[in-house]
């Protein structure tokens, strides 16, 4: 029989809370395993993280976490800081001159284009591999962290850089959602994917190729099961 | 079913290790698992039941087999006129 005090501690809490590591379903079994079983909550806690460790290397044992986090979080977020930094820079000439058309259309396309190309990236890496997703935040968040670090403007300025964070966090939100996309909302992306070579000039335009996979993912998943958006459980 | 494990073994056994290994058993086909009722001493929570499929047995009967077999006539097994 199971005695309360133990399953009610501390270090239960602690159990709790490194199971939070594990898959819904098996986080109840082991829990109810632990529970049943009760060893004590410090044998139990390297029971779980234990667990959490090997599910997370068999995890890496796929291609998956390897193209998300090092095929596309890390490359993309370079890509993606230097359009930033350019829609930053025509955001701040427009406020100078709002009159000015010119401007405000180069403003918006390079938000849209921006805002899109972030959307597509963090969905990708987020439906690619959902459960090594901290892996993907990580390689984006190092070459963030070293821009900024050497980042040249005071204050704010430096934000400029993590402008992309924001559909690129909200697109890794729909991914890990499970939320599907339409076809033709698939297409869009995928026509302003392609926009990426074009749009890097001469420099970077194989850079902005190889960047055109989560184009092509989202156009690939969308005609495998094409639905509006919804989500899946 | 982990303290079966270790009161033969004489060693402790992980949970990583049994629930991992308990994974790949059902992926071969071996095994097959299903959830149980919650019960009050696992704190309302279900419990993850095996059982072993014919082929599980089968495969356990040969690997049994093989190493008795290939035991013979060595420091550990029995001498080859035991077994025979």
């Amino acid at each position: 029989m199971k005695r309360e005090g133990v399953v009610s501690g501390a270090g239960w809490r602690c159990i709790k809370t490194a199971a939070g590591l594990l898959a819904p379903l098996e986080r109840e079994v082991v829990l109810g395993d632990l529970a049943e079983a009760d060893r004590g909550a410090l044998r139990g806690l390297i029971d779980v993280l234990g667990l959490a460790a090997r599910r997370q290397i068999a995890f890496w044992t796929s291609w998956r976490p390897w193209a998300a986090s090092l095929g596309l979080a890390l490359p993309a977020s370079l890509y993606l800081m230097f359009w930033s930094v350019a829609a930053g820079d025509a955001a701040g000439s427009l406020v100078g001159e709002p009159s000015n058309l010119r401007l405000l259309w180069l403003c918006l396309s390079r938000l849209l284009l921006l805002s899109c190309w972030s959307w597509t990236t963090g969905y990708t890496v987020s439906a690619v591999s959902r459960r090594t997703l901290w892996a993907s935040l990580l390689a984006c968040c190092v070459p963030c962290l070293d821009c900024l670090s050497k980042w040249p403007g005071h204050g704010l300025s430096g934000l400029e850089l993590l402008i992309f964070l924001v559909p690129g966090l909200g697109g890794a939100w729909c991914g890990r959602q499970q939320l599907r996309l339409g076809l033709s909302c698939a297409i869009f992306l995928m026509a302003i994917a392609m926009l990426a070579p074009i749009m890097a000039g001469t420099g970077g335009w194989m850079y902005g190729c190889w960047l055109l996979w989560p184009g092509g993912y989202l156009l690939t998943k969308a005609i495998r099961r094409p639905a509006l958006i919804s989500k899946s459980h | 079913m982990r303290e079966v494990i270790e009161t033969a073994a004489g060693r402790t056994c992980s949970l990583g290790a049994l629930y991992t290994t308990l994974d790949r058993l059902e992926a071969k086909g071996l095994v097959e698992t299903q959830m149980s009722a919650p019960t009050q001493e696992r704190g309302g929570r279900a419990k993850r039941m095996v059982r072993v499929t014919g082929n599980g047995t089968l495969a356990a009967r040969e690997f049994y087999e093989s190493v008795v077999r290939i035991s013979v006539g060595t420091a550990w097994g029995r001498a080859p006129r035991d077994a025979a």
